[in-house]
């Protein structure tokens, strides 16, 4: 094992910070165990939500996550990140910058009434990709952190879209069947079960939660239901929106359509955290809206 | 043209009338702004209906995907702008991994949307979001109720951004105000009330 941790420069988002905490609680501890030290990226902002912003005008939505980069720029680091909707604000508009000189330009404009300037110096990692990634660290040394495995659950798991979509411009591979989060998953010793569309959206993005509660929701039903089917114990995913939509959705959900699912949602850094050891007080289970209890009931 | 072109049975006429296009009603702008804007060539589109064939939005809405393409190549501008399906999209990008022509038309509907906005065309919850990240950064901003959870955690009670450092804040609003966002975004809430 190398004895020198990874630095990366942790950028938060909103929902995970403030609504579950619990995630970034477990994201820094689990990644600590695996070699990789997050440090607070200081005065971040939303990054900013792709649906909202990028809907309203792309070019502010440049420019908003621009400075986000900057200040990464700065530490000199790069930024790893625990949503997929910053996914899609942080990465894809580094990328764009950096291969888009007139794109460039244009935010440096902008950002030089702030006395910053984007120059393209940093990358920009999902925490789930670094995890994956043998070079940094690797399923294998995932698995060897595990202290208490997950043996006997069927954990569902949700890939969202804005991480691995459009594929062309991204570089996870296949977007139809993937399974690298599913090995991600084996590696806690839970089961992944493979269900029906598994890479359907949440129903949440584009601004569709706000514009729509009720669409969105019968978005997120049907894949309750085809998580029912295979009899999952649980769903995990890498995107505090779509656990957000998923898990308080389906109180919603009740409320509206009047179905009861029960189906515990949980981050991969939550069940992560689980596997190392972490109690449910230590990683905030209590702030969910659907009871984690039945889940924690098989595995503790 | 088109104009008069008419059905014989004066009861189908009618009932179709709604149906037909003009010229008159056309903008060929539109297309070419679409594709600017969106970054991809939406007039290659041949209609197969792959797009709304994945879309998830599609099963339980009026929302058709191939319905917009087919529009900006005709450029129809009124009828994509003013449909309050523009706003179904997810922007979950199946469409887009999926297209058989290489076409990004969930980049298309974002630039509808783009071009929409600037006519004040905007779902009111967009806009919300934007008046929360003009005043703390955030788009979900933190509560009381969170606060003391992260305290239980060891966190600190505001998160390492705009929360704990407030001086950052002015950076965030210069962006959105070099757009003006912020006072249109209260403009336009303030009409609508």
């Amino acid at each position: 094992m190398s004895e020198n941790k990874r630095q990366y420069a942790f950028f938060l988002g909103c929902v995970a910070p403030n609504r579950y905490p619990g995630i970034e609680a477990a994201a820094i501890k689990t990644s600590e165990k695996v070699g990789i030290e997050l440090l607070p990226l200081k005065g971040a902002s939303c990054c900013p939500a792709p649906g909202a912003f990028g809907s309203i005008d792309l070019n502010i939505w440049y420019a908003m996550a621009a400075r986000n980069l900057v200040l990464a720029e700065q530490m000199g680091m790069d930024i790893a990140l625990i949503c997929n909707g910053c996914y899609k604000s942080i990465w894809e508009v580094n990328h764009k910058l950096k291969h888009n000189d007139e794109l460039r330009d244009g935010v440096n404009e902008v950002l030089k009434e702030i006395d910053m300037e984007f120059k393209g110096s940093i990358d920009v990692w999902h925490v789930a990709e670094l995890y994956y990634d043998p070079k940094i660290v690797g399923v294998n040394k995932i698995a060897e952190s595990v202290t208490r495995p997950l043996t006997g659950v069927k954990v569902g798991v949700h890939y969202g879209c804005h991480l691995m979509k459009p594929q062309k411009d991204r570089h996870f591979g296949d977007t139809e069947n993937p399974m690298w989060l599913d090995e991600l998953v084996a590696a806690l010793g839970a089961e992944p079960v493979q269900y029906r569309n598994k890479m359907q959206c949440c129903g949440a993005g584009g601004g569709v939660r706000g514009y729509d509660l009720t669409h969105a929701l019968d978005i997120t039903n049907e894949k309750m239901i085809n998580l029912q089917e295979v009899g999952a114990d649980a769903l995990t995913e890498v995107c505090p929106f779509c656990q957000l939509q998923f898990d308080r959705g389906q109180v919603e959900i009740q409320d509206k359509f009047g179905i009861a699912w029960g189906l515990p949602v949980l981050h991969y850094n939550e069940l992560l955290g689980l596997a190392q050891g972490m109690s449910p007080d230590e990683l905030a289970l209590d702030l969910h809206a659907v009871d984690v209890e039945p889940f924690l009931k098989k595995i503790l | 043209m088109a104009v008069k072109k008419d059905y014989k049975d004066q009861k189908l006429a009618e009932k179709l009338r709604d149906r037909k296009y003009y010229v008159s009603d056309t903008n060929p702008g539109f297309l070419k702004e679409v594709e600017k804007i969106g970054q991809t060539a939406a007039h290659m589109c041949f209609q197969c209906g792959t797009c709304t064939g994945s879309c998830p939005s599609a099963p339980r809405s009026s929302y058709r995907i191939r319905l917009f393409m087919r529009r900006a190549v005709l450029g129809l501008d009124e009828e994509a702008l003013t449909d309050p399906d523009l706003w179904l999209c997810t922007t979950c990008y199946t469409c887009t991994d999926r297209c058989p022509r290489d076409l990004a038309p969930t980049d298309a509907i974002m630039a509808m949307r783009n071009i929409a906005a600037r006519r004040d065309i905007i779902p009111r919850n967009f806009l919300q979001t934007v008046q929360l990240i003009y005043k703390t950064g955030h788009g979900v901003p933190n509560n009381d109720a969170n606060r003391a959870a992260r305290k239980k955690l060891g966190l600190d009670a505001e998160p390492e951004t705009t929360h704990k450092y407030p001086e950052y804040l002015p950076g965030v609003r210069k962006i959105l105000d070099h757009y003006g966002l912020k006072e249109r975004a209260d403009r336009i809430l303030s009409e609508g009330e």
